[in-house]
């Protein structure tokens, strides 16, 4: 990176830690510090909620997804405005009128306590394991682009965070989240402009498109009624809907986001904005993704993205082999170029640009094998093409300024993360079973301990995660192991007059239900919302008809 | 419940803004539907 990138990106790390502490100044208990004194408007919040789910690699992911595989990933979104919906009629009004912390505080005053601090822990485990991959997932990837260390990239980027949680709880969040989601778009449009602008003068929009059409980037629909084929139709739709539905609805990350709403009215209209700009936000990433694509038809694309990781292979490989492997990449590059210019002319000439395309793929998929061949790991650099496309085209600050958006969406997940799962820890069971008196100043101050222990585990996970290997994976999907679960038990509290027991069971019974689809494989990942949560809830009603009796006091 | 809460600023009710929603979803997928295979 330039001096100017530096100087960009230092500008906005100190100026985002300093904002943050100067937001969140003058925190006097749990109410400020948690929910900050429920003042905040509907747009700051909607901000927020955007900005929280925005992590840096669904930023830098997708877009290399849409490089690699087209834009069949933006079905994840389609479910989330009828779960916005569902959510504002719903929970939202519960959760707000029974002035509660936390979403499981309400599973109390519904069901048990042990309902409550089950649901709460089953939370814990979930977000408190995932949120050291938050840290280290970009680490990998911004430490390549700044030439800086897995680690030392986590320390940045995890203590920056901490202060500003630490010291302004969630005004902080929620006011950096607003800036950092403002940054946010600015880099959107900023790439999706370059990536129009830096295409071939005599490639035009249409074009361009033309081309990544013809290659399948362009494809969103696919509406396959296999229930283990990743992104169809109705896997977004309806896995969609129970992933958002439990996401934005039990998730204590986002759910405190809206519970510092000054109103209902506030709350509702903050999650009404994101279903009604998170669709069209996705697509404009995904089509910036499908637009470097066909930036690199007519700039030589390197034979690897992970540059370091090319840079091994080049010095472990044997001699001949690379060589070979660099002249057939360039030649079938050329090819590919060509088609690509005659298909710009001439849309007949659409079967033999697919030709070239699939010359380039193949001779590509010769280099990822014999990397993995070389280092003995599986390879895969999806994450690493959005990020050397602006290094390599940027100038002048503004690649600086779109790693700092990178950043951002790292930070601004991580705060939420933070800041929920010490409200969690706090309201769930100290106060709850600890120390359920104590004075505001004391509050505060194990408030932020609590926090700063949750930012240090954070980092020691991150720290850590290499070592864990392939255990990330399963760390990293555990969420969605139990959010279904969560999402059924709030359907049995708002929904039914199912008694307590059956409800604990009936999370119980859903658990096992999607552990065994998680290690069955017998249906895509999206499917276990919609399993999970449903089993909870047939196991919950079926139970409550078993144990006979009249039913429990009513919901409202 | 505040009066506040009884209103949204939009549309004048709550349920008119839930249809605004669906009916705006129903839009967008129209639109990325045709956008996919528009012929260009």
């Amino acid at each position: 990176m330039a001096t100017a990138d530096w100087v960009v990106l230092g500008v906005y790390l100190v100026g985002i830690v300093a904002f943050g502490m100067w937001t969140g100044r003058g925190s006097r208990g749990m109410d400020e510090f948690f929910l900050a004194g429920r003042t905040m408007k509907w747009w700051a919040i909607g901000l927020s909620v955007m900005a929280t789910q925005i992590s840096a690699i669904t930023f830098v992911g997708t877009t290399g997804q849409a490089y690699t595989d087209g834009m069949r990933f933006l079905v994840v979104y389609f479910g989330l405005p009828t779960a916005m919906v569902i959510l504002c009629a719903t929970l939202v009004p519960f959760f707000y009128r029974a002035r509660v912390f936390t979403a499981y505080e309400y599973l109390e005053k519904r069901f048990d306590a042990r309902t409550r601090s089950l649901t709460s822990l089953l939370f814990l485990f979930g977000r408190g394991l995932s949120v050291g991959v938050t840290l280290y997932a970009p680490s990998l990837v911004l430490g390549v682009i700044l030439g800086w260390s897995e680690n030392l990239t986590i320390l940045v980027m995890g203590l920056s965070t901490i202060v500003y949680v630490v010291y302004g709880g969630n005004r902080s969040v929620i006011w950096t989240d607003v800036v950092q989601m403002a940054l946010i778009w600015f880099g959107i449009f900023l790439c999706l402009g370059l990536a129009l602008a830096s295409l071939p003068e005599h490639v035009s929009v249409r074009d361009a498109l033309a081309v990544a059409q013809t290659a399948g980037r362009l494809r969103v629909m696919d509406t396959s009624p296999s229930l283990q084929k990743p992104y169809t139709l109705w896997s977004g739709l309806i896995g969609g809907l129970f992933l958002a539905l439990a996401y934005f609805g039990t998730d204590q990350s986002q759910v405190q986001r809206y519970l510092a709403g000054k109103s209902l009215t506030q709350s509702r209209l903050s999650l009404l904005f994101n279903a009604f700009v998170k669709v069209p936000m996705q697509f404009m990433i995904l089509l910036t993704g499908a637009l470097v694509f066909v930036f690199y038809h007519f700039h030589e694309p390197p034979l690897l993205w992970n540059a370091p990781a090319l840079a091994e292979l080049a010095q472990k490989a044997p001699p001949g082999e690379l060589a070979v492997l660099r002249a057939d990449f360039a030649r079938a590059y050329e090819q590919r170029r060509e088609a690509a210019e005659r298909l710009a002319l001439d849309r007949t000439q659409a079967e033999p640009y697919r030709a070239a395309q699939r010359e380039v793929d193949a001779v590509r998929a010769r280099v990822v094998a014999l990397e993995e061949r070389v280092s003995g790991r599986p390879y895969n650099d999806t994450n690493y093409i959005f990020p050397t496309y602006i290094l390599s085209t940027l100038r002048g600050g503004l690649a600086g300024l779109v790693i700092a958006v990178i950043f951002a969406a790292a930070m601004s997940t991580l705060s939420g993360e933070l800041n929920s799962l010490a409200t969690a820890t706090m309201v769930d069971f100290y106060k709850r079973y600890f120390r359920p008196v104590a004075s505001d100043a004391e509050e505060l101050l194990t408030s932020r301990a609590l926090t700063a222990v949750w930012g240090g585990f954070a980092i020691v996970v991150a720290l850590r995660a290499r070592q864990l290997g392939s255990a990330i994976e399963t760390v990293n999907r555990f969420g969605s192991y139990v959010y279904g679960p969560i999402l059924g038990v709030f359907a049995l509290a708002v929904l039914t007059r199912v008694r307590a027991l059956p409800a604990f069971v009936g999370i119980l019974c859903g658990e096992a239900v999607v552990a065994a689809l998680a290690v069955s494989g017998i249906v895509h990942f999206l499917w276990f919302n919609v399993f999970g949560a449903l089993s909870v809830v047939l196991c919950g009603l079926l139970i409550d008809r078993l144990i006979g009796s009249p039913p429990a006091v009513s919901p409202s | 419940m505040d009066q506040e809460d009884d209103r949204p600023p939009l549309l004048g009710s709550w349920p008119r803004l839930y249809a605004a929603v669906v009916i705006w979803l129903a839009v967008v997928m129209a639109g990325i539907a045709l956008f996919s295979r528009w012929p260009f």
